[in-house]
């Protein structure tokens, strides 16, 4: 009877050692993201990393979008322990990596020799000090958005990939037709979707205080307000038309817009508020100079907390979100990965909706990415000025030239040169 | 003597009952100036430090103090500018202060703006005022209708304002009907933008100085205007040596009112210029805005602490005026 009671006993020992063991081996990683209920990748992504990496668990900690950017760094700034920050805006990774938040990635990436060609340049917009802060997992870069039925109708063959801004002119001059109240294209109010183009090339950038770069598309876009090929900008801007209605209504040929803007377009057409029906993308237009496929756009990224004690399962984490694996989890909502490959391309392309031609699938593989607006101590500053500029420019109330002097001048003040 | 000293006693129950008295009086203040102190008085006292330091809202121990750096910068003119003048005296490197630095500029635009806007805003609601306070058929509709605007969203406002007064809009139109030549959306022209703020927030604000001009025009003894009728006083005469120096007091109040209103000018210029055409309708708070925007703290007070000492020197200037006025 003693010995079954010690065997008995022995064998509860054991089981609980193993079960304490089991329990040990099963890291939670604590994710702090936004908008987690509504944001739909973020379930996709968990359930498939998940399931591919027994003893790592996700949980996510969810804070209010409008005030991620505060929150987060409070919560930084207090010493939280959670593994993985998100990454909203690039001007809070830069705040966050000079606090000294971010653990450094660059170790970690040699060690498991990650491949980080996909992200055909985007990464090194969390790169400060050749440091890798963080890594980007989503981008809306942008793409140019065409309406099929509208060049059908003229009987001008489609937009493509391989286009310079030069025959990007001619062709939405060529297919302005204002007797029937069509334009050949059409700009939003931002400063990016006039002259951002110029940060395409991957050498110019918003923050590097010379600004006569800008000229050449400050020039195109008022060849094509004075060809009547847009909507003059004071008019949108006063009408507060929003891009997505303007090319919704059916007589725009062509919009250079952010990814963003696909899912926006499959509901609204699905829903019947368009009058658009039949639509593709392409690879926005380039410069001579410049490579075909090139853009710019913004990033989503993952930051591995320095203060996590789970610093490995962390960056495994991190490595996948933002690699072949995370992508395809991500693009199967429909939302852009950061990641460009042909796999992402197809999951992307067989959306239902997404257009069926071999040339809008083609555009989900740029070439080169670069960042909208690098993070810089002084973006803020720099972007107020940029945009009060101009909105000088572009109502035409200075010259590109004063305009361009003015940006030059005042970032050199920011700058203290 | 000594009948009317009080006794010890007295005293001090007198004491205890002044300083009962005195008691309930803080006790009726105290609600009031619990919440003044604690989102008022405190946080202005916080701000005046505030600008004296340098913090991007990060860790408080990354607070520097800077002394009065945040100022210098602000009125700083860069010397780029000063080195382009042919002929550098103070009046030119005024005039590029007025011209170039983001200071002078909100200041020029915010100044213009009040001087604008408060009189002509006095004006529209007494002549509106004086209308309606006769009996004119539908009187009571008329001032409904006028009070509106400033009971209505003022989003709501400006959009509506922003297309009427586009390129081909109907104000246009209207004025081409009298020989105007200005052909271009207001909004997006350097001089005409700050006219079209101007526009709506006297628009927007008259019918609500009216009705509290409708008030004391009411006020007015109606014996002064039938002795002034007896001494052979036409209506004009009336109306300035009688009219105008009954209602002082309510115009005092109402310019007081109005030049804060004018100097905090934000939603009305934010939702119909942003600030632009590049920095033509930038304003103070538009500005504080900015630099707050780009976690620049300290300098964000500095600039709100110009703003306090604009708008406190303005209404002392009034009420020195109104000592005067009301001495005559």
């Amino acid at each position: 009877m003693k010995k079954l009671l010690a065997l008995v006993l022995s064998a509860i020992m054991a089981l609980s050692m193993v079960s304490f063991a089991a329990a040990e081996e099963n890291v939670v990683l604590k994710v702090v993201a936004w908008d987690v209920n509504t944001t739909t990748y973020y379930a996709a992504q968990k359930e498939a990393f998940e399931a591919s990496h027994p003893g790592i668990t996700i949980e996510y900690i969810d804070v209010a979008s409008q005030d991620y950017g505060t929150k987060a760094s409070t919560m930084l700034a207090g010493g939280d322990t959670s593994d993985i920050f998100m990454v909203k805006a690039v001007p809070d990774i830069l705040n966050w990596y000079n606090a000294g938040y971010a653990e450094p990635l660059n170790a970690y990436m040699e060690k498991d020799n990650y491949d980080v060609s996909g992200f055909v340049g985007m990464e090194t917009g969390y790169r400060y000090d050749d440091q890798q802060a963080a890594l980007p997992f989503r981008s809306d870069f942008w793409v140019l958005f065409y309406n099929k039925t509208l060049f059908d109708n003229a009987g001008v063959p489609y937009p493509t990939n391989d286009m310079t801004w030069e025959e990007y002119k001619d062709l939405a001059i060529k297919m302005t037709d204002p007797a029937n109240n069509i334009y050949g294209c059409h700009y939003h109010t931002w400063l990016s979707a006039v002259v951002n183009w110029a940060v395409d090339d991957g050498v110019n950038t918003l923050v590097d205080g010379d600004y006569e770069d800008l000229k050449y598309f400050y020039d195109l876009y008022f060849a094509l307000e004075d060809a009547g090929a847009c909507m003059p900008y004071p008019e949108v801007s006063a009408a507060g038309l929003h891009y997505s209605g303007a090319f919704g209504n059916g007589n725009i040929a062509m919009l250079p817009m952010g990814y963003w803007y696909v899912s926006t377009l499959i509901n609204n057409i699905k829903d019947g508020t368009y009058n658009v029906t039949d639509w593709g993308i392409t690879a926005v237009p380039h410069k001579e100079d410049v490579p075909a496929g090139s853009s710019f756009g913004n990033l989503t990224g993952a930051m591995v907390n320095k203060a996590s004690a789970n610093k490995d399962a962390a960056w495994t984490y991190v490595a996948w979100l933002c690699g072949p694996e995370g992508a395809a989890a991500t693009a199967s909502t429909g939302n852009r990965p950061a990641w460009v490959s042909e796999d992402v391309a197809a999951v992307m392309s067989s959306v239902e909706g997404f257009p069926t031609d071999e040339n809008s699938k083609q555009a989900l593989l740029p070439t080169m990415v670069s960042i909208e607006l690098p993070g810089h101590p002084k973006a803020s500053e720099i972007s107020t000025i940029l945009n009060e500029e101009h909105s000088a420019i572009i109502t035409r109330e200075i010259s590109v030239e004063d305009g361009i002097m003015n940006m030059n001048d005042r970032v050199a003040e920011v700058l203290g040169q | 003597m000594s009948q009317y000293t009080l006794s010890r006693e007295a005293k001090r129950r007198k004491g205890s009952l002044e300083r009962k008295k005195t008691l309930v009086a803080l006790s009726f203040i105290a609600p009031n100036f619990i919440g003044f102190a604690l989102f008022t008085l405190i946080p202005v006292v916080i701000a005046v430090f505030m600008s004296m330091t340098e913090w991007n809202g990060g860790k408080l121990s990354d607070m520097h103090w800077v002394g009065l750096s945040n100022y210098e910068a602000l009125f700083a003119v860069p010397q780029r500018y000063i080195d382009r003048l042919d002929n550098p005296n103070f009046f030119s490197i005024l005039g590029l202060f007025f011209d170039k630095v983001d200071l002078g500029i909100a200041l020029k635009n915010t100044v213009t703006y009040t001087l604008i806007t408060v009189p002509l805003t006095l004006v529209c609601s007494i002549a509106l005022a004086l209308v309606l306070n006769k009996a004119v058929k539908g009187a009571v509709a008329f001032r409904a209708i006028l009070f509106f605007p400033y009971v209505s969203s003022t989003v709501a406002i400006c959009v509506c304002w922003n297309f009427m007064m586009m390129k081909n809009g109907p104000i246009n139109q209207l004025l081409m009907l009298f020989g105007s030549t200005f052909n271009k959306t207001w909004t997006a022209d350097s001089n005409m933008a700050i006219w079209a703020i101007i526009i709506v927030s006297v628009w927007k604000s008259m019918g609500y100085y009216m009705v509290i001009y409708l008030a004391a025009l009411q006020g007015i003894p109606r014996e002064l205007y039938e002795a002034a009728t007896v001494d052979g006083a036409n209506k004009w005469q009336q109306f300035t040596h009688i009219t105008l120096p009954q209602l002082s007091p309510t115009t005092f109040f109402v310019s007081v009112m109005l030049v804060i209103g004018c100097f905090k000018v934000y939603d009305t210029v934010a939702l119909m210029t942003a600030g632009g055409p590049g920095r033509a309708t930038k304003m103070l708070v538009t500005y504080i805005i900015d630099v707050f925007n780009a976690f620049n703290y300290g300098s964000a007070c500095a600039i709100a602490m110009v703003l306090l000492v604009l708008v406190l020197s303005v209404t002392l200037i009034q009420f020195r005026m109104e000592k005067k006025f009301s001495a005559d």
